[in-house]
């Protein structure tokens, strides 16, 4: 226990120091949270799911006005738009309220003009307050527009068996049979010109599928995530790796020297210190990210091991770079200028995902790229923890055992430094 | 008596450059030994030295009987160090700074606790303990700084000026606290600019220049050293002037703007002296009685702050 003490001294002090430097530490937890949030905005999404209120007033209220309405309550529409049937006043009233994006009137008479092959209209007014979905509501109608335009060509002796049945809401089996056949051989006679298969589709049998269901839901926040926890990692270990400067500087560690107690206990200490702060920053932005994009809590306690693996290893780095360095002046400027490539390729500020091929392989080989890969491919792509993590470990692992042994062997070459 | 601190022929080179050259002393327990010298002299290189912050080129160095070189664990257990510069922390207490270097030196639990409220006490600072280091005035600091090399209770202390900048208030604090130890048997290594400090303080001194010991005694044994002599200095214009004007004192220096010798009785014969330079030429005059700035710049030609 006397063999941990003087390390376990220096750790506290380390620790105790750090926690009355509140802004140092609120500084290194919010900022990459801050930028989290920022490059989530630019990036049009975060973790949550971009929805909107889409208004559709039916004063047609025919089959085909019934059948156009429905066109939005189909696919990845239906994700994104919640549908709501108002009547004129309500959708006037809802849209002056800025309650909905978008708000479509389907004019009485709509359903007749599109069997009889006549011009027609439809309404659509947009929520100037909104800049995405909006558009996407119009983009959508031309589309819809476009289809209509091409079934009155295509279809339209189809639509002229189908027109009375409509009207009078009586349905035959025999005319029904009649114009099944009719949409049916109309298609295989146009298969033949406009959709001829470009592509042989050849079946592979794909080991270990995964369902839609069991597909992690991967939104641009939780790419982003596991590199701000890195950011917060790497802002620390630069300023802690920078403070071993401070205490040559004043006098702590020549005296130090002096003292039964080695320099390498010291040191040690340090590491216990960064230790600690580590798992605090871990703890703290892994549960609040883990709750925020509702990781597996069963993930989480790995996941903080390895941040704080993580922040070990470019501490050490860190260390061993400001150490090197012939003053503190030059040990700040160096660090400081390692730190912010390390961020910008390693994956904190951008994501490797959204990087050009060439700047992301870079990136993987630095060691915050490497670890913070690991970590993502497991976490957020669910991919194997040997297959994600087990170089990264073995490569993390041999970083810091060489820089632990050099930083212990430079710290004492402090002492002539200063 | 024991000797608790004993240097044998200690050299300390950087490249060409000797800091420390051959230098022999020991001091024992219960003495206080003053090492004199003017800045670059070789007193820090020294210390550094016995403190194993540097590896001697040359020499040995026993502390209460073990070797700095091979048994540093038990030579630095018997040794405090107070530096020349403050070594603390100056956003932690007193009490946090105490506690951190009581357990540097293997200190823990209840005796480190009333370690460090008996050297609190001893260096008056009991008051202000709990309170953050970079409040404290320059001479507090220095006392910390002081308290916190003897919390292990010493055989041997190292104190490198440690009352450089320090108010009189303090100064006397740190004084009377480096005589208790002595009357503790601690012996103390203390090396210093201040005369008077060397005078009140040290059982022996050794004056060094250029990395050598060049005088070693008692105060009393250095003061006969200057004889009844006093130390003239004369400034003014002297190039040119023929130096037998004054071949009957013992000349020290003479310099163009600097002429220093020494004479019995000075303050009598000094307008006879005068009278000896043509008119202008001396501007200004200094009579110094014998003490240990006069014998160090009897010795060395320098004064001991330059």
């Amino acid at each position: 226990m006397k063999i941990l003490g003087m390390p376990i001294t220096v750790a506290g002090l380390r620790i105790k120091r750090v926690l009355r430097e509140k802004w140092g530490l609120i500084s290194w937890l919010a900022i990459p949270v801050i930028i989290v949030f920022l490059m989530s905005l630019l990036a049009g999404t975060g973790s949550g799911k971009l929805t909107g209120k889409l208004l559709i007033t039916d004063q047609d209220d025919s089959t085909v006005s019934r059948f156009l309405a429905g066109g939005f309550n189909q696919g990845p529409l239906a994700e994104i738009f919640t549908l709501k049937a108002v009547s004129s006043a309500e959708g006037q009233a809802l849209m002056d309220a800025g309650e909905a994006s978008a708000w479509i009137t389907i004019e009485a008479g709509f359903g007749d003009a599109f069997l009889d092959n006549q011009p027609t209209q439809l309404k659509l007014v947009k929520n100037p307050a909104q800049s995405i979905l909006p558009p996407m509501v119009e983009t959508s109608m031309k589309l819809l527009v476009d289809a209509a335009t091409y079934i009155q060509i295509v279809f339209a002796k189809e639509l002229a068996v189908l027109k009375p049945m409509l009207k009078e809401r009586k349905f035959n089996d025999a005319d029904l049979v009649v114009l099944t056949l009719g949409i049916k051989q109309q298609i295989e006679r146009l298969e033949a010109t406009i959709l001829p298969p470009q592509l042989e589709l050849i079946k592979h049998q794909v080991a270990e599928a995964k369902s839609a269901a069991e597909q992690p839901d991967i939104t641009f926040g939780l790419i982003m995530f596991p590199g701000a926890i890195f950011m917060a990692l790497i802002f620390s270990a630069n300023s802690l790796a920078v403070l071993i400067w401070d205490d040559a500087q004043n006098g702590i560690i020549p005296r130090l020297s002096s003292t039964p107690s080695a320099l390498g206990a010291y040191f040690n200490g340090q590491v216990i210190g960064a230790t600690s702060v580590f798992t605090l920053i871990a703890l703290l932005l892994g549960v609040l990210g883990g709750w925020y994009f509702s990781i597996p809590w069963s993930k989480l306690p790995l996941m903080m091991v390895w941040l704080v693996f993580s922040g070990l290893v470019i501490y050490q780095l860190f260390v061993a770079l400001a150490m090197v360095m012939p003053s503190a002046k030059v040990a700040n400027v160096v660090v400081n200028a390692t730190t912010f490539p390390l961020l910008m390729v390693g994956g904190s500020f951008f994501p490797m995902e959204t990087m050009p091929d060439w700047l992301a392989a870079i990136g993987q080989y630095l060691p915050n790229g490497f670890l913070l890969k690991g970590l993502k491919d497991w976490l957020v792509r669910d991919d194997a923890i040997f297959v994600a993590m087990g170089l990264p470990l073995l490569l993390g692992l041999a970083m810091l055992v060489v820089f632990w042994m050099l930083n212990r062997y430079l710290v004492k070459q402090l002492i002539h430094k200063v | 008596m024991a000797k608790m601190i004993k240097i044998e022929t200690l050299s300390k080179n950087y490249g060409q450059f000797t800091a420390a050259d051959g230098i022999d002393f020991n001091v024992n327990a219960g003495e206080i030994f003053g090492l004199l010298g003017p800045n670059g002299a070789g007193k820090s290189t020294t210390i550094n030295c016995i403190s194993g912050l540097l590896k001697p080129t040359l020499g040995e160095i026993y502390i209460n009987g073990f070797s700095v070189l091979s048994q540093a664990l038990q030579a630095k257990s018997s040794l405090g160090l107070v530096p020349q510069d403050l070594a603390l922390y100056e956003d932690l207490s007193a009490l946090e700074n105490l506690n951190f270097w009581g357990q540097a030196y293997g200190l823990t639990g209840e005796p480190l606790k009333q370690r460090i409220q008996t050297v609190l006490q001893q260096v008056g600072l009991d008051s202000r303990a709990k309170d953050t280091v970079s409040t404290y005035s320059g001479g507090m600091k220095r006392r910390l700084n002081f308290a916190c090399a003897i919390l292990h209770e010493p055989k041997a202390l190292l104190l490198d000026e440690p009352t450089v900048g320090v108010d009189p208030q303090s100064r006397e604090h740190l004084l009377a606290a480096v005589e208790a130890l002595k009357a503790q048997g601690t012996a103390v290594l203390y090396t210093t600019h201040y005369m008077e400090e060397a005078e009140r303080l040290c059982d022996r001194l050794a004056i060094i220049d250029h990395g050598k010991i060049i005088a070693t005694g008692t105060v009393d044994e250095l003061r006969s050293q200057m004889g009844e002599k006093d130390l003239i200095t004369l400034q003014g214009e002297f190039s040119g002037v023929d130096k037998s004007l004054i071949a009957d004192y013992e000349l020290i220096e003479w310099q163009d703007h600097n002429v220093r010798f020494m004479a019995e009785n000075a303050a009598a014969q000094l307008t006879e002296i005068l009278s000896r330079f043509k008119p202008g030429q001396v501007k200004q005059t200094a009579v110094q009685q014998a003490n240990l700035e006069s014998l160090f710049i009897k010795l060395t030609g320098r004064e001991l702050r330059d």
